[in-house]
């Protein structure tokens, strides 16, 4: 279990104070509009900020006071992810060890996990010989290998049209069943998410305004109280 | 504008060609005793042994200096570090004759390092003529702009790989390897090309601190021979040969710029990971102690001429102040109205008549100018108009059609762009309202090339201004500008005038520098 309490961080234009619970094993869907503070919570999560005040723990370990690479998460942004000197299988190995010493069992380790996120043979590629959903791809590759429990993913694939957006939700959703993760994802469009994830919360404002089941989320009056809340800020 | 006429920047292309090429060719068909290459074989060969080990030596140390000192100022933070960026900005503007002030002043016979080995009671003597003096002036100019060049593109690596980086745990080993090192890669080339290639063709600071006759770039030889030896034919061997290099070192350079484009930036200020690591920060201390030795007093000795700047106002400065302001005018003009006529032929072929290989020569002319060496192309025009005028006003016909060309590269860099962008907005508008020519360029043009033309018309004055060049060649009592009185005090060792007239010719020179650059950010 992801639990946040009372989390603040306060810049000279913007506030947040993020409060939420995340069961492991759990697909949760961040949505809310921009700037809103939806990849600020990531970035707490993963330790790029850290929150004057409040509470962060993951299965009850208190994780406020390590470092990024400590952590148990594995995060995966929205462009940039991959080194553009480094070939896939190398960008991978980095989550092993940095220093790209691989063993051969954690080369093959590799290649099984290129190939589940649908890359085989293409290893050896560069990320500029790659389109921009295969380059995600290796990103959610080295994500996986990392071993991390805690999976952070932020706009993943906010720069791939629809019909390929829809393809690597379901890849998302497929990780799940390779070994158990907790998945935390900012998502532009609630569609994309709305039958897989099984929480689903809004952030706006820096707060997080609503948590619950996606069709809760979508549906009724709860999307009213949103759309107020998008409104207001 | 009649459509018979050609295009301005046609005539101005063909203008810039020919006066090129009659150049060469009164060069190649000077009169008197022609030397054979062979003749002058082991001179030549001397003095390109020369200018290749001090251009190679100049720069493997700006390099050197320019990556340690880029990498510790990304790295680290402290107070005063934006005057120290600013600082290094500047040293690109210093004219090449006040650093070889800037070299005398700390390492000269009476210099502050002679002053400070005699206080502690050292009677030995160092001379700074030869590699020494000439490889700190071309690491003071170079060094810093280095740097400066690779902090910025230092600051192009995405936040998200500085994010990625610290939640993989990367040691500072691999932040360099996979960080700074393939920017650095892609950089290193270029700069390296554009460091050796100005070293190469380096004129004031080898003729002040070679300190003897084959201690000499081929831009001093061609000088001496010019101005000394009256050979002229030596001067046309060596000009051909110096026309040759520069063209190759230019081609190669550009053959190496050509990289891939880079990763758009991320808003806001990145906490590298390495910050902590303790041997970096050792070492980024020593680098900043000792950059900070080498380039201060230097930068410092220019503001030593404040104490006696009121001491130098006579008639010769004003008249050498006066004739420097007109010739930088005159410069700047020629180079921003040539630059406007190619940049709107270049234009024309690109977008109304749709040959972009046309375009591309327009492109490049500019940048062969570049390539162009001052003194080879000024030989021969030199040679042409020796009949019709007396040494003084050949110069003042010559200084600002040298120093206007040798700045069109610049002024065409911010003025293209400029044009093309009016074309893709309103070209259709014009084209529809039937406005063109002298009126498209007064009612569409003009409007939104003010700021650009007027960056690049102070660019070209404060590259002209503190230009010591050609002016050797024409310099005397009739003709005086204040880099000219400034080589002159140098050179019988008045030092405390040369401290006065260089932070004159430095002020101003920076000034008209912050004006271009207001100019061309405050418009975006």
């Amino acid at each position: 279990m992801l639990v946040i309490e009372n989390c603040r961080l306060t810049w000279p234009d913007f506030s947040a104070n993020y409060t939420m619970r995340v069961k492991s094993g759990t697909l949760c869907a961040i949505i809310g509009p921009s700037g809103g503070g939806k990849t600020t919570l990531l970035h707490m999560i993963a330790g790029f900020e850290k929150p004057e005040s409040g509470t962060l723990t993951f299965n009850g370990q208190n994780i406020l006071p390590l470092e990024p690479a400590k952590r148990p998460a594995a995060i995966v942004f929205q462009d940039h992810n991959l080194f553009p000197h480094l070939n896939a299988t190398q960008n991978i190995a980095l989550s092993i060890r940095p220093s790209l010493r691989i063993s051969d069992d954690e080369r093959s380790s590799i290649e099984e996990v290129l190939e589940a996120v649908g890359l085989k043979g293409f290893g050896e590629r560069k990320p500029g010989e790659m389109s921009g959903g295969q380059r995600q791809r290796v990103a959610l590759a080295r994500a996986l290998v990392s071993g991390r429990p805690l999976i952070l993913l932020d706009e993943p694939f906010s720069s791939l049209d629809p019909g390929l957006r829809r393809d690597m939700v379901q890849l998302v959703d497929d990780m799940r069943r390779r070994r158990p993760v907790t998945i935390l994802m900012t998502i532009h469009t609630p569609e994309d998410a709305a039958d897989l994830a099984d929480q689903m919360v809004f952030v706006a404002d820096g707060r997080v305004i609503a948590s619950d089941v996606p069709a809760a989320i979508l549906g009724g009056s709860l999307a009213q109280k949103i759309a107020a809340a998008v409104s207001n800020t | 504008m009649s459509r018979k006429l050609p295009h301005p920047g046609s005539l101005v292309a063909f203008a810039i060609l020919a006066l090129v090429a009659g150049g060469f060719i009164a060069l190649a068909t000077a009169g008197g005793e022609r030397p054979t290459l062979f003749s002058i074989g082991p001179y030549l060969w001397r003095i390109l042994t020369f200018s290749i080990i001090q251009a190679t030596f100049s720069t493997i140390l700006s390099l050197a200096l320019g990556i340690a000192l880029a990498l510790a100022l990304a790295r680290r933070r402290f107070p005063g570090r934006n005057a120290v960026l600013a600082l290094l900005s500047t040293t690109m503007v210093i004219p090449t004759i006040v650093a070889v002030f800037a070299v005398f002043a700390v390492y000269g016979r009476s210099g502050w390092i002679a002053d400070i080995l005699s206080f502690l009671g050292w009677n030995g003597s160092f001379s700074i003529f030869g590699y020494p003096g000439i490889l700190i002036a071309h690491v003071f100019l170079n060094g810093p702009y280095v740097a400066r060049i690779l902090l910025d593109s230092l600051n192009v690596v995405p936040a998200e790989h500085w994010r990625l980086a610290s939640a993989l745990g990367f040691s500072p080993t691999q932040i360099f390897r996979h960080l700074d090192w393939p920017v650095l890669r892609a950089e290193l080339p270029g700069l390296a090309g554009l460091v050796f290639l100005l070293c190469f063709k380096s004129f004031a600071i080898v003729l002040a601190l070679g300190g003897g006759p084959s201690r000499s770039t081929l831009e001093v030889a061609i000088y001496e021979a010019l101005k000394i030896d009256l050979d002229f034919g030596r001067a046309a061997w060596l000009s051909f040969i110096q026309l040759a290099i520069c063209l190759t070192l230019t081609g190669l350079l550009n053959w190496a710029l050509t990289r891939p484009p880079t990763a758009h930036t991320i808003r806001g200020l990145i906490q590298r990971a390495d910050v902590k690591s303790r041997s970096l920060k050792l070492f980024d201390g020593i680098v900043l102690v000792i950059s900070t030795l080498f380039i201060a007093p230097l930068a410092l000795s220019l503001l030593s001429g404040l104490s006696n700047i009121t001491e130098i106002w006579d008639g010769d400065l004003v008249r050498a102040f006066v004739t420097s302001i007109v010739i930088a005018a005159l410069a700047a003009t020629i180079a921003c109205i040539l630059a406007l006529a190619l940049a709107s032929a270049a234009r024309r072929w690109r977008i109304v008549l749709r040959s972009p290989r046309i375009a591309a020569f327009y492109d490049f002319l500019p940048n062969t100018l570049l390539a162009i060496p001052p003194f080879a192309l000024t030989a021969g025009l030199f040679i042409v108009i020796r009949h019709f005028a007396d040494p003084s006003s050949a110069g003042l016909i010559l200084l600002p059609i040298i120093n206007g060309l040798a700045a069109i590269p610049f002024a065409y860099r911010s003025l293209a762009p400029q044009l093309l962008t009016t074309e893709e907005r309103y070209g259709r508008v014009a084209a529809s309202l039937g406005i063109t020519g002298w009126n498209k360029l007064g009612i569409v043009d003009w409007p939104a090339l003010k700021r650009p033309f007027g960056s690049a018309f102070a660019l070209a004055m404060a590259l002209s201004f503190g230009d010591f060049g050609i002016i050797a060649l024409f310099g005397g009592q009739d003709l005086i500008t204040l880099p000219y009185l400034l080589f002159e005090n140098l050179g019988s060792y008045r030092l405390d005038e040369a401290s006065a007239i260089g932070l004159f010719i430095v002020a101003i020179a920076f000034l008209l520098a912050h004006v271009s650059g207001r100019l061309s950010y405050a418009g975006d």
